[in-house]
């Protein structure tokens, strides 16, 4: 393992080295270092956030990776807002190495996009960095205007005197850094938030022009001179790999170039794409018969445990424990128990997995273009797979057809599949899994029992609540490294479990580390997209217990969460709560870390059939100061559209070993004709934000399951609520 | 050799007549706005137009439109001005924009058919066509926009 490179010697690209400009670098303490740009220098010796040219364009570096969330124009936003920069000058600049002085401080400096953490992750190192560079831009022009830096305003890319005299920034940049002082980070001061020209006003995407045009490029699309394709033959069951192949014929097909050994797998290079899935089709290979994955199915493993939630054959992990809940459940009025069940679940990107590589021709570097949501594990992942050192790995890292969590694995096997492929033909490669490869070959959020426990006293409080999952630890396997460091904590497995915006003063949340019997990922929501449903679910069935209102049994445990509170009222106000009648309308309080959101829906239940339709959703989140309004309100709105398929039909279901699903066609995500009208309101919060990308979908699957029993009287218990199991509560 | 129209331009390719009109509109003629999510005319990312029909060009083999005219996102206008494009902008309707393509160009055909849709029709028009970041409702505004401009 070679050191984690900080400071990379690099060569920017080529315009940046005729100009003429000042240069910041900043890390998650601040700006670090500052030189001025010579015209004609030749590159520049650090890897900046900030380039400020004489033209007056302002380069900052785009530090995660983009896959839908809006990052991509977020996160520069924020350093633009204190530089006090006119956002028409910005240039954004993609971080295309895992250079760690612009790791997310929400993953310990690791490059890593994920879990609604980038905002919240940059939100204080860019908002320092900017206003660093804002004070020096203000001592610049203050020696050249001779007057105290005191007097001096800056308007958007200008600093203006008292008597109306104006500097612009490009100019600023040009006129030397002779008598400047680099203010410490914490030194300088912030806007106060009222004072914000960008942040919290609807700046538009800047990457929505190209992708209503077709012009955006992601992995799938790059190309090269000189490039091959490669169709992957994934091994049936994991753990196998191929024994033998048989691929005279393949050999011979006209515009095949390869057929590549891989570890568990077997890949076709030929020349074109067609080519190659055409010869796959006719690839005759015997695959070992080994795996002790061949064993096991998702009923058994639903079987299994559920047996070691009941009985757990090893103590679980304590997540979150306040007081004594099991004491405080078997002493309470009346107490309650159900297990609470989830399947599988894929993450259906639209872009199926794709990734082109080109290695060098000793095997030892590459270039990569792949979507990944990790600079530094798809570095990783070539160091591995060439046994190679950072310096030889050069990234391009592409805006992504979707993410959701598929894409950050320690080791992507996609990349490594390119990587290998390139190797052997010596020529560039791009590997694309079909749909059905990216179903079969899938990473699943983890099948999971969970056992819930309350109790509640004879005047209607809830005394007591135990919440237990048994789910694998989803860490120890797409990231082992990481679970040696965190175990038996694992955040992807039970994120959500803690019930945290609840005040309970007797409460349990406990982890059985269950056996993994399917490869897994963190997916939207992370455990917050089952737990979520347990936990709220339950609630419902805790304030009937108690003969309450399911409101107004909630508000008793928000009293020491005000913003929790006006959430909950809020939502009960835009859906008419208190007024409902007989609708079937449902309500959940659920959220994503620290991000809240309270939601109500309204169903149409077929009774025949067992089809659940959504009418209407409510909405109301707080999620600390928005940074973009608009995009905040359009990730709510398509996590909670996420949210719906989660509940009524995402299903990965297993057998021997092997992925019975397929495409689309037995894979149902949320159509247009699902989705009902959505109504959001976001609390107004000058807080620290808190992340958007997962907040709209924990509350959707419980919501519905409530509303259901709103209508019927019967619990849902099993997500997802597919007719079948729909019309088997029915009939209960 | 199979000629059609392609953009209104009239192209000739001599990719096998059974190959993928996918694969030839982009890996043979190079335009990448049309694109590949499941093969099985499940998802519409790679709608485009087969003489002024919205079809799934996972579908249908390059033999079979041999004279036709086929329009893809890249022929819908030259600059982004189509009040579709010019409509998606002002909804900020993409996320991850993989599927947007695709949406933008069943919604032209569903215009061409009917300027005035219902946000019914719309719906269950834009059914055909998925969207895993859930941009729907963004989807039925922005036709209804466009709608209100042609």
């Amino acid at each position: 393992m070679t050191p984690q490179k900080t400071h990379a010697k690099l060569s920017r690209r080529g315009f940046l080295k005729a100009s003429v400009g000042l240069s910041f670098m900043v890390g998650a303490g601040g700006l670090i270092a500052i030189e001025t740009q010579a015209a004609g220098s030749p590159a520049l010796d650090v890897n900046p956030w900030m380039t400020i040219r004489a033209d007056g364009t302002i380069s900052i570096i785009f530090p995660s990776t983009e896959m839908g969330q809006s990052s991509y124009s977020t996160l520069p936003q924020i350093l633009a807002e204190e530089l006090d920069a006119d956002w028409g000058d910005v240039i954004i600049e993609q971080l295309n190495e895992d250079d760690r002085t612009f790791g997310n401080p929400a993953f310990g400096g690791v490059l890593y996009t994920a879990g609604s953490t980038g905002v919240e992750g940059y939100f204080d190192p860019m908002r320092k960095a900017g206003a660093q560079a804002r004070d020096v831009l203000l001592q610049i022009a203050a020696r050249e205007m001779g007057v105290d830096k005191e007097t001096l305003i800056t308007e958007p890319s200008a600093v203006v005197a008292p008597d109306g005299t104006r500097i612009s920034y490009g100019a600023l940049a040009t006129a030397g850094t002779d008598g400047v002082q680099i203010p410490k980070a914490d030194d300088v001061p912030l806007k106060s938030f009222d004072a914000f020209r960008i942040i919290g006003h609807d700046i538009p995407r800047r990457d929505v022009p190209g992708k209503s045009t077709g012009k955006a490029v992601y992995a799938i699309d790059v190309t090269l001179p000189g490039m091959a394709f490669a169709c992957i033959q994934r091994a049936p069951v994991e753990g196998e790999s191929p024994v033998s192949v048989n691929d005279a014929e393949v050999r011979a097909m006209p515009g095949v170039l390869d057929v590549v050994l891989l570890p568990d797998a077997v890949a076709v290079v030929a020349e074109t794409y067609w080519t190659a899935l055409i010869a796959r089709g006719t690839l005759d290979i015997t695959w070992s018969e080994t795996s002790p994955f061949r064993a096991y199915s998702s009923e058994n493993t639903m079987n299994l445990y559920a047996r070691e939630a009941e009985s757990p054959s090893q103590t679980p992990a304590v997540w979150a424990e306040n007081g004594d809940a099991l004491a405080a459940i078997s002493q309470a009025d009346t107490n309650l128990t159900h297990a609470y069940l989830s399947d599988y679940a894929y993450h259906a990107q639209i872009e199926p997995m794709a990734a082109v590589a080109h290695v060098d021709a000793d095997g030892k570097g590459a270039e990569v273009w792949a979507g990944t949501q990790t600079q530094s594990w798809t570095t990783n992942t070539v160091m591995e797979v060439l046994d190679t050192t950072q310096d030889r790995v050069r990234l391009n890292m592409m805006t992504m057809g979707g993410g959701f969590g598929r894409r950050t694995a320690f080791v992507q096997d996609y990349v490594r599949d390119a990587l290998l492929c390139s190797k052997s033909v010596g020529k560039p490669v791009k590997v694309i899994w079909t749909r059905e490869d990216d179903v079969k070959n899938g990473v699943f959020r983890p099948l999971a029992v969970q056992r819930m426990s309350g109790g509640v006293s004879s005047d209607g409080k809830l005394t007591g609540f135990h919440h237990r999952v048994a789910t694998p630890t989803v860490i120890g396997f797409f990231n082992p490294g990481r679970w040696n460091a965190v175990k038996p904590n694992d955040v992807i497995s039970m994120r959500g479990a803690e019930s945290k915006f609840y005040a309970i003063p007797d409460f349990l949340a406990d982890h059985v580390i269950t056996q993994r019997q399917a490869r897994l990922s963190p997916y939207r929501g992370i455990g917050a997209a089952y737990t979520g449903f347990a936990a709220e679910a339950f609630m419902d069935e805790l304030a009937e217990a108690a003969g309450r209102d399911p409101l107004d049994f909630r508000l008793d445990l928000v009293e020491g969460n005000p913003r929790g509170r006006h959430l909950l009222e809020k939502v009960a106000e835009m859906s008419g709560w208190r007024n409902r009648g007989d609708r079937a309308m449902g309500l959940a309080f659920a959220g994503y870390h620290s991000s809240m959101a309270a939601g109500v829906v309204e169903i149409n239940l077929d009774q025949d059939s067992g089809e659940i339709a959504l009418e209407n959703m409510w909405i109301a989140a707080d999620a600390g100061l928005i940074v973009s309004p608009d995009n905040a309100h359009n990730q709510i709105e398509g996590a909670a559209v996420f949210g719906i398929s989660c509940a009524l039909s995402e299903r990965i279901d297993i057998e021997a070993g092997e992925v019975m699903q397929n495409n689309f066609w037995d894979y149902d995500i949320t159509r247009a004709y699902q989705v009902p009208p959505i109504e959001i309101y976001m609390a107004q919060v000058n807080e620290h934000p808190t992340g958007v990308g997962e907040l709209g979908l924990p509350f959707v699957p419980p919501a519905i399951a409530n509303a259901f029993h709103a209508v019927t009287g019967k619990r849902l218990r099993h997500m997802p609520f597919t007719r079948d199991r729909v019309l088997d509560a029915l009939n209960s | 050799m199979t000629k059609f129209t392609l953009n209104g331009q009239p192209v000739e390719v001599d990719n096998p007549p059974e190959e993928l009109l996918l694969l030839v509109i982009r890996d043979g003629i190079g335009l990448k706005g049309t694109k590949y999510g499941c093969g099985a005319a499940m998802c519409g990312a790679c709608t485009v137009h087969v003489d002024g029909e919205a079809s799934f060009a996972c579908q249908l083999s390059v033999g079979d439109v041999e004279g036709a005219d086929i329009t893809t996102i890249e022929g819908l206008s030259e600059d982004g001005s189509h009040p579709l494009q010019k409509a998606w902008v002002a909804e900020q309707v993409p996320q991850c924009g993989y599927c947007q393509s695709g949406q933008i160009m069943r919604a032209a055909a569903l215009l061409s058919e009917n300027p005035k849709p219902s946000r019914e029709e719309i719906v269950d028009y834009m059914s055909a066509n998925l969207c895993r970041c859930g941009t729907y409702n963004r989807i039925f505004k922005a036709v209804e926009r466009a709608a209100q401009e042609v």
